[in-house]
């Protein structure tokens, strides 16, 4: 039941203002004048109709003169109406849960930022706190014991959010959440509030923190859910860069990669990159993005700047390494948008690569089909970034990283133990791996034996199309890196070419992904990290596909994706974390680590494989490129970036997050909030309503009063 | 001349002077007014200074004044419940005297009984004249019309001035008071301003139907208020007079 309590309890003495009309009424009928008057017999005649209607009227005059001055009394005591579950009547312990994170910095539908509408809520939510409260406040981005704060010390409370911005770090919402459960476990007080300021983005309010939500709900603490915004705001971002420069199509100058994605429910059309070396342009490109599509993009670079052309070396030594590129350091940029910080990528690039592919293929009598060979190098120079080796299965048990950079297995039957074991040592060392079946390989041997531990593909029996159709190729994931020189997207046919023959698969596990397959769903691409599998054949025995315009850059795909180390797109060099970097040797003096913004940090040396890895003992506060030395000497460079985590700005319907044990109730405005804190802190005030009423009781009054039709 | 009646031939002047002389008269009437003045205690009542009687006897002194300037005979009669004074009518201007005197000493007092004190007046006033009825009629239009009925089936004409305080018709006053009959001693308690307007037109119907009354009787109905001046009053009077020659 809701109880009723005032804010101003001193007016209540005013109430016996409202029996002042009762008492006018009884002393103006005590004391009536006696006035001589010969025509009585008039008033006598009308006193009987119009007493009754007289007296109803002076009662009616009555009740709304008593009433309305007893509400105006009410009125200024400032009645309140307090819910039951309130903590209007005892301190409570109040979390809250500031949403610091980089998406905060988004423009809303309103051209403000998301942190602005935040602080609003966080501050009125603060000015509502009362002596005896005491505030946990918890900003998401940094994790850690939350303070406690007295609700008094508005000043102290009020300085916490002065400065507050939107981090360039990912939110740790269930950390955080966690954090301030025990926090408000902890505290004496029996009445717990958690109050979640954010903008519920969907990347960042994963099922780790729904069951945060719930475990504070469940433990006994009020959770309301404040979100800042309830609309997606169009953005698109950077989300890695291979740092492996890659020759240029067609062999002339190089080129760069960069995996793109529109977090938006529309296409973006030319979005313009830009590559910058310091602040000279060295490269970039126009890419379209369709809604939500995510994809690897390649961006030419200036060429007479690259140091490495591949095209302009001789072919005598097609594989030889490339000479090292003199671009480092480059920054990536694109069109502002929703969200500016994720428009810069860092890259610290590699040398340019060309790949080393040994082709394993079995001597049948007649020289092996040359499609998949003319697709990496057409020119057998390697001009194309691609250097093809022919070989028989015998070979693999020479194989080593040195020799080869992916291994691609094409139509064998099956391998030796030793080739097997060989094969296996080589994708350890980081070396990578194509298989294509085709109509002589032994699908058993390859489900049993060679892709358990390798990719999780289990194989059935060939199966031939039936007569007059064919299987036709549609991406089944958009943006993968097979699919990069493919512009597909998801249930898009690759092309016109049909396979009239197939190997019956599966993925056995998610661990291994299926990137194409038939239009009837049967897998034909399947890849795991530095494997790929093709389920028909890379000649012309099972269809045309090598004819077609899809294979060339489907079989660069497949050998591109091997090759592709898992290091290449450091995910985890991210702000937020310590900087860290691979070194050869631990380096004799101390390190020093230096940033973006006067970044400064020591570093300490952990043994790592065979070699050791520096980390810096502070996380980085910024994107940018952060600096490795020894005593002045320098040792590696890295770049840190954004976590791509937070540049997905689709937020989450605040009403999935209610649910589960406890209350979750979701103050969706400002208003709401307000209101909510009102009707908790102080109770649903009622002064406004009484006034409006006596207000309306006088009105009443006046219009009675002046009615003629009742005098007369 | 032939037709002549011979009872007018100065036969004096025929004998001396053989002439024929019819002698000629000019007759001069004897108008005999009754003065009824009304001395019942809601005469005086008065909201601004002038009580109805004091209109009433100032009215009634002035038409005295008047009747016998004009050597017609005026009586004065002062009738109220229970009691009557009267002045038979005379014609002599050394009767004036006698009228305003006792016009001087009239008081309100007690209640008003038109059938009882005006019929027993209209079987004293034996000789047919003018009776002139100043008073507040306040009594049952029904009694009031078989008053006038028995002056006019006497052969009386008659001239009502109806003498009312201006609060009477207007009724105007603020506060709620309890409000005294000085006659019955009725009390009422009301608030002027909520019956106002049906006090107003009641009393306006009423004394329409005073009116109504006098004129089926064949008498003259003058509504007076103690604010309007006399002249009005005479004039009606002027005017009654030069009808009944």
């Amino acid at each position: 039941m809701p109880a009723l309590s005032f804010l101003n309890p001193s007016f209540l003495w005013a109430l016996p203002v409202a029996a002042i009309p009762l008492l006018l009424h009884l002393l103006s009928r005590r004391r009536l004048p006696e006035v001589p008057f010969p025509t009585t017999t008039f008033l006598r005649l009308l006193e009987p109709r119009e007493i009754r209607r007289i007296r109803l009227r002076e009662i009616l005059l009555l009740v709304l003169r008593t009433l309305a001055l007893l509400l105006l009394v009410l009125a200024f005591a400032r009645p309140a109406l307090t819910p039951a579950n309130s903590v209007t009547h005892a301190a409570a312990a109040v979390a809250l849960l500031f949403d610091d994170s980089q998406s905060m910095a988004a423009i809303d539908e309103r051209g403000r930022p998301r942190l602005e509408e935040a602080k609003r809520r966080a501050e009125a939510m603060l000015e509502s706190a009362r002596a005896g409260d005491a505030i946990v406040l918890g900003f998401a981005t940094r994790g850690g014991e939350p303070a406690v704060e007295r609700g008094d010390d508005r000043v102290r409370l009020r300085r916490s959010f002065e400065r507050v911005e939107a981090l360039t770090r990912p939110a740790k919402m269930a950390a955080t959440i966690g954090s301030l459960r025990r926090a408000l476990e902890r505290s004496p007080l029996r009445e717990r509030e958690l109050y979640v300021v954010s903008d519920f983005q969907r990347s960042n309010w994963g099922s780790e923190a729904r069951v945060e939500l719930a475990r504070a709900a469940a433990a006994g603490a009020r959770v309301f859910l404040s979100p800042v915004t309830t609309s997606n705001v169009a953005n698109h971002a950077f989300e890695a860069i291979d740092p492996e420069v890659r020759p240029g199509a067609e062999g002339r100058g190089l080129e760069l990669r960069a995996r793109l994605v529109n977090h938006s429910d529309a296409p973006s059309d030319r979005i313009a990159i830009r590559l910058r070396e310091g602040d000279a342009l060295v490269g970039g490109g126009d890419v379209s993005l369709r809604a939500g599509e995510r994809r690897w993009a390649a961006m030419p670079i200036e060429s007479r700047r690259g140091g490495a052309e591949p095209a302009a070396e001789p072919a005598a030594e097609p594989a030889a390494a490339p000479a090292p590129a003199r671009f480092t350091r480059l920054a990536a940029e694109m069109d502002a948008d929703g969200l500016s910080a994720d428009d810069e990528w860092y890259a610290v690039l590699g040398p340019p690569r060309r790949i080393r592919v040994l082709r394993i293929v079995e001597a049948r009598g007649t020289a092996p089909p040359r499609f998949a060979a003319l697709a990496l190098d057409p020119q057998g120079n390697g001009a194309s970034g691609f250097s093809v080796e022919q070989e028989s299965p015998a070979a693999l048990l020479t194989l080593n990283k040195a020799r080869a950079d992916v291994v691609l297995l094409e139509d064998v039957a099956a391998l030796s133990g030793d080739a097997e074991a060989r094969l296996r040592g080589f994708l350890r060392e980081g070396g990578g791996v194509v298989v294509a079946l085709g109509p002589h390989a032994d699908p058993g041997y390859y489900s049993r034996r060679l892709f358990p531990g390798m990719i999780d593909v289990s194989l059935r029996a060939a199966e031939q199309a039936p007569a007059g159709s064919a299987f036709e190729l549609r991406a089944r994931v958009a943006g993968h890196p097979i699919l990069e020189g493919l512009a597909v997207g998801v249930g898009t046919p690759l092309s016109q070419a049909r396979l009239t023959g197939i190997v019956q698969g599966g993925a056995t596990t998610p661990r291994a992904e299926v990137i194409v397959q038939t239009s009837g769903g049967l897998p034909v691409v399947v890849a795991a990290p530095r494997v790929a599998v093709f389920l028909s054949s890379l000649a012309d025995d099972w269809g045309e596909l090598p004819f077609s315009g899809a294979y060339v850059p489907l079989v660069r795909g497949l050998v591109g994706h091997a090759a592709r180390a898992e290091s290449s797109a450091p995910a985890d060099l991210v702000v937020g974390t310590p900087p860290r970097t691979r070194l050869d040797l631990a380096p004799p003096g101390a390190i020093r680590v230096r940033g973006p913004g006067g970044y400064v940090s020591s570093a300490t040396v952990e043994a790592e494989g065979t070699g050791v890895r520096a980390v810096a003992l502070d996380p980085a506060p910024a994107a940018g490129f952060y600096e490795f030395d020894a005593e002045g000497e320098p040792l590696a460079t890295i770049a840190v970036n954004l976590d791509p985590i937070e540049s997905d700005l689709a937020v989450l319907p605040a009403d999935s997050m209610r649910g589960g044990a406890g209350t979750v109730v979701v103050l969706p405005t400002f208003a709401a909030l307000e209101r909510h804190l009102r009707a908790t802190r102080r109770g649903e005030e009622l002064w406004l309503p009484l006034l409006l009423i006596a207000a309306l009781l006088l009105a009443g009054e006046l219009a009675l009063a002046s009615s003629r039709k009742l005098r007369a | 001349m032939p037709g002549d009646p011979l009872r007018h031939l100065d036969w004096k002047v025929l004998a001396k002077s053989d002439r024929k002389y019819l002698k000629q008269y000019q007759e001069e009437t004897n108008l005999r007014a009754h003065l009824l003045v009304d001395t019942s205690a809601s005469m005086g009542y008065g909201s601004r200074g002038v009580t109805k009687l004091d209109y009433a006897r100032q009215l009634a002194a002035a038409l005295a004044y008047m009747i016998l300037g004009q050597h017609d005979a005026a009586g004065l009669f002062a009738f109220a419940q229970g009691r009557a004074e009267q002045i038979p009518a005379r014609s002599t201007m050394g009767h004036l005297r006698p009228l305003l005197l006792l016009l001087e000493k009239l008081q309100a007092g007690g209640g008003t009984d038109f059938t009882a004190s005006l019929h027993a007046l209209a079987e004293r006033i034996t000789r047919r004249g003018l009776v002139v009825i100043l008073s507040d009629l306040l009594d049952e239009p029904v009694k009031v019309e078989q008053a006038i009925h028995h002056f006019r089936h006497r052969r009386h004409e008659v001239l009502v001035f109806h003498v009312l305080d201006p609060q009477e018709v207007a009724f105007d006053f603020d506060r709620e008071a309890v409000y005294v009959d000085p006659e019955g001693g009725e009390r009422v308690t009301t608030r002027p301003r909520e019956l106002r307007e049906d006090y107003r037109s009641r009393v306006s119907e009423w004394r329409e139907r005073l009116r109504s009354i006098c004129i089926e009787k064949r008498a003259d109905y003058v509504a007076l208020t103690t604010d309007v001046p006399y002249d009005r009053a005479l004039l009606e009077y002027l005017g009654k007079r030069s009808r009944l020659l």
